[in-house]
């Protein structure tokens, strides 16, 4: 262990933390070095503050960043894990590959045969460094994170315990998806892991993130990043599934590029955690591209969750769809931020953007703010939110069936959430989501 | 056993924060087994009768009470009265998105379950298709989400279906038959008439506009409403009577009250 420095005064996180954790490490030129800078970037930035509309309404300056321990990327196994993953994991579902991570550290990777024998390939982010560097490295690079974000990201880079990259060549299409569990079992730490998702022309493939831990006692900080890259014609699913228990705060960056005449789908649905941030951002870079963002999230008790969101038009004739929901109770509250962004050249850009709040307890408050930024003169944009109460008249028509007030507000929670849920092409995806969230609101 | 299945006595009742009654001392007893028919003209407070039983959060009764297998409803919440056995098919019912019929049903029974006991999902799904079946309806019904973009005669069949799963101890049906051609008026109507066979002991309340339905179901006493109160009741031919001489003899009568 190194001694302790004291570090600049805007940064929080000791040097010696991430000397201690790069230190150890063995790594491949290409992540040592992007790891390094990444600290640099770090240090050299001051923490958003509440002053900027970004994190207006998610104040990290209670987050306590400074206490936290950062998990060394030391090796991790798959023995004992909690009983609810292996739960999901003993199912003998359609599912291309799994991988399990522990506090952002890969412990167990598998890929089914016949998946592997197509030539798509399952790999951690150390052994794809080694094996696909330009790949790795370009995916990196192409991830610019917003200004706002930038702090955050280069944490999530500079303390990256590891994660897995999905390749799917060219035309390969994979037959079921890939389901990676990010499990989280010690308090008070400060983890990181990134999920690599490449789809070659007229590759197809799908992956869940599912987040993980039991209600833990002490604030414990999950950092996550995911690069989802689909080339011309590629088809790629991506969910993030986050059901953390209490006590555990949580940010996410997604960065989607969507290459030529390519679709890819990006879900996120956040149920669990005292406070989750997901920031997701799609270019589209090629005409004829296609960005399905959806979302949904459930918030009780005091849960908070705040989603901000970029679809960003860099190619003409591109398409871009965004639907988000939320649906809140006790003192929930949560945080839609939301812009489309046309280039000037983008013309005939189809680019759209909902989101819709439903209230369920006075307590509970959402924050919708939606935005257009176009520069082009020939496209067909539109945004719209909403923030409303349960109907009076569905409430009575459903408890004089015998369903308690609860019941029906929750079975009308199902049926608000259910216009998103069926936009997920794959029924084995749709099906772990829709589970997760019956587990969550209950009925 | 002794006491009527439903007994209402002089129950006033008002939109609540309005001034004028709409309800205006009703009087009414329907014994086990007993189909009654409730007529009258438009606005005499027929529907707002059946939305009083079902406990529609928009009325307050200022008088009166209701009596339901002797125990009073009227400090029960509607799911409560649903769960002792009320049921109230709607004239318009509420719609949906997103909630299919199978699980709306599914959880409106497992809401009669007690605590820790187990739904039997198959049994469900049997009874489902049976009554779908008798209610002549396509089987991807079940599929389809409650009332989302429904035809007039679907609705009035999807609440029949949901008294047929749901097995209440009475059935108040308010103007199940406004909107139906024939053809489903007779499907409707012999779904409720099979219900009375398969249960003895269902009491329905039928309120109509028509004379019609009860062409296809018989009354065991018919009462005819003006004004907020039961002005007259008597046998199915009453029912004759004000298809042949309207309801203006009555309303004369009422306004000399």
């Amino acid at each position: 262990m190194s001694t302790v420095m004291a570090g600049p005064a805007e940064s929080t996180l000791a040097a010696a933390d991430f000397n201690a954790l790069a230190g150890g490490l063995a790594e491949p030129e290409a992540v040592a070095g992007a790891r390094a800078a990444a600290w640099e970037r770090f240090t050299a930035l001051p923490w958003p503050t509440r002053k900027s509309e970004e994190w207006r309404y998610t104040d990290l300056a209670k987050v306590g960043f400074d206490a936290l321990a950062p998990v060394v990327p030391a090796p991790a196994t798959a023995e004992a894990l909690p009983a609810d993953v292996r739960e999901v994991l003993g199912r003998s579902g359609e599912r291309a590959g799994v991988v399990v991570l522990r506090e952002g550290r890969v412990a167990h990777l598998e890929l089914e045969p016949e998946v592997a024998r197509s030539g798509v390939v399952l790999c951690s982010i150390r052994e794809a460094a080694e094996r696909h560097p330009d790949v790795l490295r370009r995916a990196l690079l192409e991830a610019q994170p917003a200004p706002a974000e930038e702090k955050l990201w280069a944490l999530h880079l500079a303390l990256l315990g590891g994660g897995y990259f999905l390749h799917v060549p060219r035309g390969v299409e994979m037959p079921a998806p890939v389901h990676a569990f990010h499990i989280v079992e010690r308090a008070g730490t400060l983890s990181s892991a990134h999920s690599f998702v490449y789809g070659e022309a007229g590759a197809r493939g799908a992956v869940i993130d599912e987040f993980f831990s039991d209600d833990l006692d002490a604030e414990t900080v999950s950092l996550h990043g995911a690069t989802i890259t689909g080339e011309g014609g590629a088809s790629i699913e991506y969910v993030a599934l986050q059901r953390f228990g209490r006590g555990v705060k949580r940010f996410s960056a997604q960065h989607v590029a969507a290459g030529r005449d390519s679709r890819i789908v990006t879900f996120n649905v956040a149920l669990g955690g005292d406070l989750s941030r997901a920031d997701v951002t799609s270019r589209l870079d090629g005409p004829g591209g296609d960005s399905e963002m959806l979302a949904l999230w459930f918030g009780d008790s005091d849960q908070h969750f705040d989603h901000h969101t970029l679809q960003h038009h860099a190619a003409p004739h591109a398409h871009s769809d965004l639907l988000f929901k939320g649906a809140l109770t006790d003192s929930g509250s949560s945080v839609f931020r939301g812009l489309i962004r046309v280039d000037k050249g983008a013309q005939l850009t189809d680019a759209y953007q909902t989101n819709r709040n439903l209230l369920l307890s006075e307590g509970s408050h959402a924050s919708a703010l939606p935005n257009l930024e176009i520069e082009a003169d020939d496209v067909r944009c539109s945004h719209g939110a909403t923030i409303g109460q349960v109907e009076d008249g569905q409430l009575f028509y459903l408890m004089s069936r015998g369903l308690t007030r609860r019941q029906a507000e929750r079975l009308l929670v199902f049926g608000f959430f259910d216009e998103v849920l069926g936009r997920l092409p794959m029924e084995g995806v749709r099906a772990r989501v829709r589970e997760a969230i019956e587990e969550k609101i209950g009925l | 056993m002794s006491e009527p299945l439903l007994s209402i006595r002089g129950l006033r009742a008002k939109v609540g924060g309005e001034d004028g009654e709409i309800l205006r001392g009703v009087d009414l007893d329907l014994e086990r087994g007993e189909v009654h028919a409730l007529m009258g003209p438009n606005g005499s407070g027929k529907s707002t009768l059946a939305k009083v039983i079902a406990g529609h959060p928009a009325y307050e009764v200022t008088a009166g009470e209701i009596l339901f297998e002797g125990e009073d409803v009227l400090e029960l919440e509607p799911d409560e009265r649903s769960r002792a056995g009320i049921f109230l098919a709607f004239q318009y019912p509420a719609e949906i998105p997103g909630v299919s019929i199978a699980n709306f049903l599914r959880t409106a029974v497992n809401a009669r379950l007690d605590e820790g006991e187990e739904m039997d999902v198959f049994g469900f799904q049997r009874t489902l298709t049976e009554k779908m079946e008798m209610l002549k309806m396509d089987p991807g019904f079940a599929a389809r989400y409650v009332n989302d973009g429904f035809s007039g005669g679907e609705k009035k069949r999807n609440e029949i279906l949901q008294m047929a799963v749901l097995r209440p101890a009475l059935g108040v049906l308010d103007e199940t038959d406004s909107g139906l051609d024939i053809d489903a008026l007779k499907i409707v109507a012999r779904g409720v008439n099979r219900l009375s066979e398969a249960d003895e002991a269902l009491g329905v309340l039928l309120i109509t506009h028509y004379k019609r339905i009860l062409n296809y179901i018989e009354p065991d006493t018919v009462h005819v409403m003006v004004a907020g109160r039961i002005a007259e009741s008597g046998g199915a031919s009453l029912a004759d009577k004000l298809e042949a001489e309207g309801y203006d003899w009555l309303q004369q009568a009422a306004a000399t009250v």
